[in-house]
């Protein structure tokens, strides 16, 4: 009976973490470049039950679920034209290399901005690689060539925050850069609001399963072996 | 949990920024010289959660927002006929001192002459370098060429309007009233190139599109609403999980 307690329980964290996610992406609905997450669930080990008197097997009982991992959506999302010349996208598979203090980080952001000494870089100040592996320089103007942002393969991308993504470069990519654009978020807010729901009503649905099994044993314990039927 | 109630509010307040720059955007639709601003979004940190769940699920912290500068595209230029408006076409800005002596650029060029007969701009800067008008000259009979040569009618050149860039625009100090204050995020100013040119007669508009604020103001709205969602959402399963205990 109270293995119903904590399956149900175990339910509703994995829930709440998939809500936690939901929150992020909501959150970022306009963050150019951001790749949408997807928490994935597994059942934890199956328990063999068998029959108490016989021992014959009855069958398996899964002792509920976890969230596994967070998967994300890297596919390339539709560009809109911003007409700001270091506004920047890749078109097609590809990333953006940044030189950052820890090492070369990636990004499909290409909100760029230009340093003091002429240097293209990102929101927070790191140099954008060209496809030499050097900085890309801003002319007099105000623009970049667009041909010599490099665009990086990935394999293997996993999140850092503020737009950043690391993983095993590989060479060159297909995509190609253009100018006076910006990529769009990949959250789909239609999708992501229908995936709120069916997580809360899970979530409910776990809560209802142990009030149901709580009542049960609240019965048991009041009135089985109550002299007047417990009433 | 409570993560997520977290990131949530913190797209909103991202929203909210975007809102703050659109409205002053907006405000700016008719001012002389205005660049409407760039508001860049970012993600937040991602932090592994669970125990049991191991250290592969992560939870984003939501996004944030920041003024990574200004567009610096050419606003349409405004024929006025004044003789002393003078519009920047291409990149580049006037650099003017102020009266406490410091310099500081616009692209405002909206000019007058002072009780000398000096350049200066409709808030009192001087032009730099100064240019001074012999006394008593009529301001019709100014002529200010593409190059930014200035004469008395068909007279002798009495100086150039000498414009300058420099190497970030994003990194110029906003002093208000058009100016701009330059420092070490900009870099020092620099001569403008030869294909900066100058037009007498005509006011550079802002280069805010109505059209596209609007545009930005509901797509910040709508997504300010689906963070707020979020946060409701979050909510009413911390409600749900209060009542598991009746």
């Amino acid at each position: 009976m109270e293995r119903g307690l904590y399956i149900a329980a175990s339910g509703m964290v994995a829930e709440q973490m998939r809500q936690d996610q939901i929150a992020n992406d909501l959150a970022n609905a306009s963050t150019p470049g951001y790749k949408a997450d997807r928490v994935t669930q597994r059942a934890f080990a199956d328990l063999l039950l068998s029959n108490t008197a016989t021992g014959q097997a009855v069958g398996g009982l899964t002792m509920g679920v976890a969230a596994d991992r967070m998967v994300t959506d890297t596919s390339p999302q539709p560009v809109r034209d911003t007409g700001e010349p270091l506004d920047l996208a890749i078109v097609g598979d590809g990333w953006f290399g940044v030189q950052t203090p820890q090492g070369t980080r990636y990004t499909r952001n290409g909100q760029f901005t230009a340093a003091a000494d002429g240097t293209l870089t990102d929101q927070l100040g790191n140099a954008v690689l060209g496809s030499n592996g050097q900085p890309v320089k801003v002319d007099r103007a105000g623009h970049v060539n667009a041909a010599a942002v490099g665009v990086f393969a990935l394999s293997n991308p996993a999140k850092q925050g503020d737009n950043l993504f690391t993983g095993a470069a590989g060479g060159q990519a297909a995509g190609t850069v253009r100018t006076g654009a910006l990529e769009g978020s990949g959250v789909d807010p239609a999708r992501t609001m229908v995936d709120m729901i069916a997580s809360f009503r899970a979530f409910e649905a776990g809560q209802r399963a142990i009030q149901t099994i709580d009542e049960s044993l609240h019965k048991t314990a009041t009135q089985v072996a109550s002299p007047n039927g417990g009433a | 949990m409570l993560e997520g109630l977290y990131s949530a509010a913190a797209g909103m307040a991202a929203q909210q920024q975007r809102i703050d720059g659109v409205a002053n955007d907006l405000a700016n639709a008719s001012t002389t010289g205005y660049k409407h601003v760039r508001v860049g979004f970012r993600d937040l940190l991602y932090n592994a959660q669970g125990g049991s769940a191991g250290p592969t699920v992560l939870a984003g912290a939501g996004a944030a927002a920041g003024f990574i500068g200004r567009s610096q595209g050419q606003g349409a230029l405004q024929t006025t006929d004044q003789p002393l408006d003078v519009a920047i076409q291409g990149p580049g800005f006037f650099q003017v001192k102020r009266p406490d002596g410091s310099l500081a650029l616009t692209r405002d060029g909206s000019l007058r002459l002072d009780a000398q007969g000096r350049l200066t701009t409709s808030d009192g800067n001087i032009l730099q370098p100064e240019i001074t008008v012999p006394r008593g000259t009529s301001a019709d009979k100014v002529s200010i060429a593409g190059d930014g040569t200035v004469r008395v009618g068909a007279g002798r050149p009495l100086g150039r309007i000498e414009l300058v860039t420099v190497p970030a625009p994003d990194g110029l100090q906003p002093l208000g009233g058009n100016l701009f204050a330059t420092g070490a995020q900009s870099g020092q100013p620099t001569a403008a190139g030869n294909d900066t040119t100058l037009r007498q007669g005509a006011l550079e508009g802002s280069n805010v599109d109505v059209g596209d604020a609007m545009v930005d103001m509901i797509d910040a709205q709508r997504s300010f609403q689906l963070a707020s969602k979020a946060i409701q959402m979050q909510d009413q399963m911390l409600e749900i999980a209060n009542q598991v205990k009746r």
